[in-house]
């Protein structure tokens, strides 16, 4: 796959499509799973509260599978390449927030997930994968 | 300390967590020290844990505990629009950790990039 002047291997693009869904899972599950804490709770409350909370398991499943697949991700390509392309999880969570949990789209929101491809679309510029030896002061991409 | 302060430390604990924890998943997934620029890289190869590829994961997934623990509780004191856009900066850590630790070329347009992110998260919990 091409994305503008870089050749991104189409592991690193599956791994990154699988990397959004699953952080989107977590996300919103997450989300589910620590809405009804109350305020201001103590460390043992909180952790009390999350573990009785069928969503944080689903959190933390979907979390072990991450792991295990951004492992594979990091293995080909820069982390300061790959990492940032989780930020499209943003869209994708504000999408079912919006969708399913009847969450509010503001304009504001439409202007920053728009910013937010703007800025992904300028990491996809950059060579997915460091070359020519390790060190600080290598060449910038 | 009140409920906000306390908030938001736990919030800079939680960038922070996470972006060491990404640093070292990448070091593990990349077979260990070599993936660190020098001197880090002689550094961690002169023990036999810090030579181990599984060492690196295992401080990986400490460190996202540690950042799990920070996040969860930083939401008991924060409202998720402060929390989520805070949660953003640990893309500027990581790129500074890539640059710094990995040597990567983390360049003008990548941190065009990882600034619009910043933005975006922003305007999004307007």
């Amino acid at each position: 796959m091409k994305l503008g002047r870089t050749n991104v291997p189409a592991s690193v693009v599956v791994g990154l499509v699988v990397a959004i869904i699953l952080d989107t899972v977590v996300q919103i599950a997450w989300k589910r799973g620590v809405s009804g804490l109350p305020p201001g709770s103590s460390v043992s409350a909180t952790a009390r509260g999350a573990l009785a909370n069928r969503y944080f398991y689903v959190a933390m499943l979907a979390f072990s599978a991450q792991l295990v697949n951004w492992l594979r991700v990091l293995a080909r390509a820069d982390l300061s390449f790959a990492q940032p392309f989780t930020a499209l999880s943003y869209i994708t969570v504000l999408t079912l927030s919006s969708r399913f949990l009847h969450e509010n789209l503001s304009p504001s929101k439409v202007v920053g997930v728009g910013i937010i491809l703007l800025g992904v679309y300028f990491i996809s510029r950059t060579s997915s994968l460091t070359t020519g030896g390790i060190g600080i002061g290598r060449s910038d991409s | 300390m009140t409920t906000k302060l306390a908030g938001l430390t736990l919030m800079i604990g939680a960038v922070t967590g996470e972006s060491f924890a990404q640093m070292f998943l990448k070091v593990g997934a990349a077979g260990g020290p070599r993936a660190l620029s020098s001197p880090f890289r002689e550094l961690a190869a002169r023990s036999r844990a810090g030579s181990s590829p599984a060492t690196w994961v295992g401080l990986g997934v400490l460190f996202y505990g540690l950042e799990i623990l920070a996040y969860t509780l930083a939401l008991s004191c924060l409202d998720v629009s402060v929390a989520f856009p805070l949660g953003s900066l640990c893309f500027v850590g990581v790129a500074i950790l890539s640059k710094f630790f990995l040597g990567e070329a983390v360049g003008t347009i990548r941190w065009l990039g990882v600034g619009c992110i910043v933005a975006g998260a922003v305007f999004v919990t307007l």
